[in-house]
């Protein structure tokens, strides 16, 4: 990481010299702690983190960089040095630049993901995090052409990184068994060769008009969340998991348009090629598969904001053996209440799992004791018995979180 | 003979003036001319806002805008530079004159990176991020969205002043209707009276440190206060420029996902 640092580092002072440098230097540090809402009532998180981000501004070249420090008392191998986001980044009249490691969010989905699939997501705590710190950074060049209201995007991401699914048997959140009976075996590192031919690369063209936007994408990529390939001992009692990952296409559109208070959101992609679980065998089964999201926002005033979104996944020429059904559907709602001149918020999101009907909730309060002091407090609810929140039942905590910005 | 001349031509302008000013104006023309009042076709402007509450404690918030008029339309991109959790935070609008079109807005997540369309309806009832300002009192509004009424003149901090009833025609408005005085010499509104939609008063402005710059009257401190709620605002202009070189496509998206003017 120190020799990326360095190679952004050097092009910034080559490029812009003459010009008087500007330093931004800000950040934040938490401590947010959980514990399980019902028996053993133990700690499911507890970790506090300084992130601290460093800006300089040399002309048109702009260099970032954001380090997390982070103690985990629940995850020892948590317990690190982070460097979060690292680019050089270069602005010309009507295009930018930008190299290094960066966050690329595509799309208008709240939470899911249909376009949105350039930055993979880091499950170690589920989403019992901030949405944006879920997000991976991804070390790519991105090159954005603007004219009007207009954007052209392009980028190129030479190594690829992947989703982080937890199985550590001391994470509350692994998503394997933790019982010794049978035995899981996990090897997660089986993520394709760091080559060239390997790379990932597409764009967006995005239109951004009177009364409505809308962007029109692809992506040459991968199944960046693994399918787990499944195998037993001859004995039956250790079972051999393997997270694979395959190559396969996204091409997408989104849009959103206000209607007076509402504001209608969209997105729908076709995945070509993407790999399926299966229950047997060990074949690749894959398949072309059709995403969509349907989403609304609604401000009635007084500092409401309410939404609602429904996505549908359809898997074509099913046949029985892949585990996923043919049809799944996902659908959230959330409901933000801000009072007391929006120095307390309120908030309430859920994921509901139609398909294995269960959900997740996130009900929070967070207090803005000055202005740079945050004090929040919530309760994270899982129900059902199916599912990626079925899996996750016994997890419903309480939790508490304090934030000073600076 | 050369002072009869000059006392001849004093006299001669003062009637001209006197008879502009005596002109029965409306309470419409009034505001219209208080629309019209020359302020650029580009601005720049920091805004540092004090929240105070009923307590005495306070809050506060650092803005940096630019603005643009295209005809009657104008385009505003703004990004929060105060409190550290906001900063970089960025609103994208562009402001449309006619009645019944509603605004196109675009709020900048620099936590999320990412950009979401809002509602320019809604949002224009709403307050300014916990200020007592509304999104609307910040933006234009055609003169035709209330009705307006020449009440009376008066002398306001020694000067004159007309003072103007508008009452909303949008029931959606949360006001139902304000009463301004409006400097006659700048056109500048020195007090303005809000009333809720039972008659009572809801808030009131008062704009002072009114002085010229780059040729343009600016009041450079506007206090609102809520006095319902005992809650106020003090939102002061600093650094305004007027007339500056920018094009409209510094009013774009991409531009407010670079977080910063």
């Amino acid at each position: 990481m120190r020799k990326i640092a360095f190679l952004l580092v050097l092009p910034f002072y080559a490029v812009a010299q003459g010009d008087e440098i500007e330093y931004t230097f800000n950040g934040f540090a938490d401590t947010y702690h959980a514990v399980r809402s019902q028996s053993p009532y133990d700690f499911m998180s507890s970790r506090s983190r300084l992130r601290t981000e460093f800006g300089a501004t040399k002309g048109k070249s702009y260099l970032f960089a954001s380090v997390n420090s982070v103690y985990n008392g629940i995850l020892e191998e948590e317990t690190r040095i982070e460097l979060r986001e690292v680019f050089f980044k270069y602005s010309g009249s009507n295009w930018d630049f930008k190299a290094g490691r960066q966050i690329i969010i595509w799309g208008v989905a709240d939470g899911l993901r249909i376009t949105d699939v350039v930055s993979p997501m880091d499950m170690t705590e589920f989403l019992a995090r901030d949405y944006d710190d879920i997000r991976i950074p991804v070390d790519a060049f991105r090159v954005k052409y603007l004219k009007s209201n207009l954007s052209a995007e392009f980028v190129f991401v030479p190594v690829p990184s992947f989703f982080i699914i937890p199985d550590a048997p001391d994470n509350p959140w692994s998503v394997f068994p933790q019982s010794s009976d049978p035995h899981f075996e996990v090897n997660m590192e089986n993520t394709p060769l760091k080559k060239i031919s390997n790379s990932e690369f597409g764009g967006r063209f995005s239109f951004f008009l009177s009364g409505i936007d809308f962007s029109f994408s692809a992506l040459h990529t991968w199944n960046k969340m693994p399918v787990f390939q499944r195998s037993y001992s001859t004995n039956n009692d250790t079972v051999f998991v393997e997270a694979q990952h395959n190559r396969m296409d996204m091409v997408g559109m989104d849009f959103s348009f206000p209607i007076r208070q509402f504001v209608v959101r969209g997105e729908v992609a076709e995945y070509f090629g993407e790999l399926q679980t299966t229950t047997s065998g060990n074949n690749k089964v894959k398949r072309n598969t059709s995403n969509f999201l349907l989403g609304v926002d609604w401000y009635p005033g007084n500092d409401w904001t309410l939404t609602f979104q429904y996505s549908h996944k359809l898997i074509p020429d099913y046949i029985d053996k892949i585990e996923t059904k043919e049809n799944t559907v996902l659908a959230t709602s959330g409901i933000t209440k801000k009072v007391f001149q929006n120095t307390l918020s309120l908030s309430t999101f859920t994921y509901f799992d139609v398909t294995n009907q269960s959900f997740f909730n996130r009900t929070s309060a967070d207090y803005s004791l000055t202005d740079e002091i945050h004090m929040m407090a919530g309760y994270d609810w899982f129900e059902g018995d199916e599912g990626m929140f079925g899996l996750y039942k016994n997890n419903s905590e309480y939790w508490v979180k304090a934030k000073f910005s600076f | 003979m050369k002072s009869i001349q000059f006392l001849s031509v004093m006299v001669l302008a003062l009637l001209i003036s006197c008879g502009a000013i005596a002109q029965n104006l409306t309470g419409r023309e009034i505001i219209q001319k208080v629309k019209d009042r020359p302020d650029g076709d580009t601005r720049y402007s920091e805004m540092s806002m004090k929240l105070i509450n009923k307590r005495g404690s306070s809050r506060d918030r650092k803005v940096v805008s630019n603005s643009m008029d295209l005809g009657k339309d104008k385009k505003t991109i703004m990004f929060f530079l105060y409190p550290g959790d906001v900063k970089g935070t960025g609103f994208l609008t562009w402001d449309y004159d006619e009645i019944g079109k509603d605004d196109d807005k675009w709020l900048y997540l620099p936590a999320m990176k990412k950009t979401r369309r809002i509602s320019g309806a809604s949002a224009k009832k709403d307050y300014f991020m916990g200020t007592d300002f509304t999104y609307d009192d910040m933006g234009s509004r055609n003169v035709d969205e209330d009705t307006h009424k020449l009440l009376r003149e008066e002398t306001m901090e020694g000067h004159k002043c007309w003072v103007v009833e508008s009452t909303s025609k949008d029931k959606r408005d949360i006001y139902s209707k304000k009463i301004s005085w409006i400097h006659q010499d700048c056109l500048i509104a020195l007090k303005v009276e809000y009333y809720d939609k039972l008659a009572k008063l809801h808030r009131e402005l008062k704009l002072s440190n009114i002085k010229k710059v780059d040729g343009f009257w600016v009041a450079h401190q506007l206090h609102m206060t809520n006095v319902q709620t005992n809650h106020q605002t003090i939102l002061t202009i600093e650094n305004p420029k007027y007339n500056i070189d920018i094009n409209e496509s510094l009013f774009t998206v991409a531009k407010l996902e670079q977080g910063s003017l």
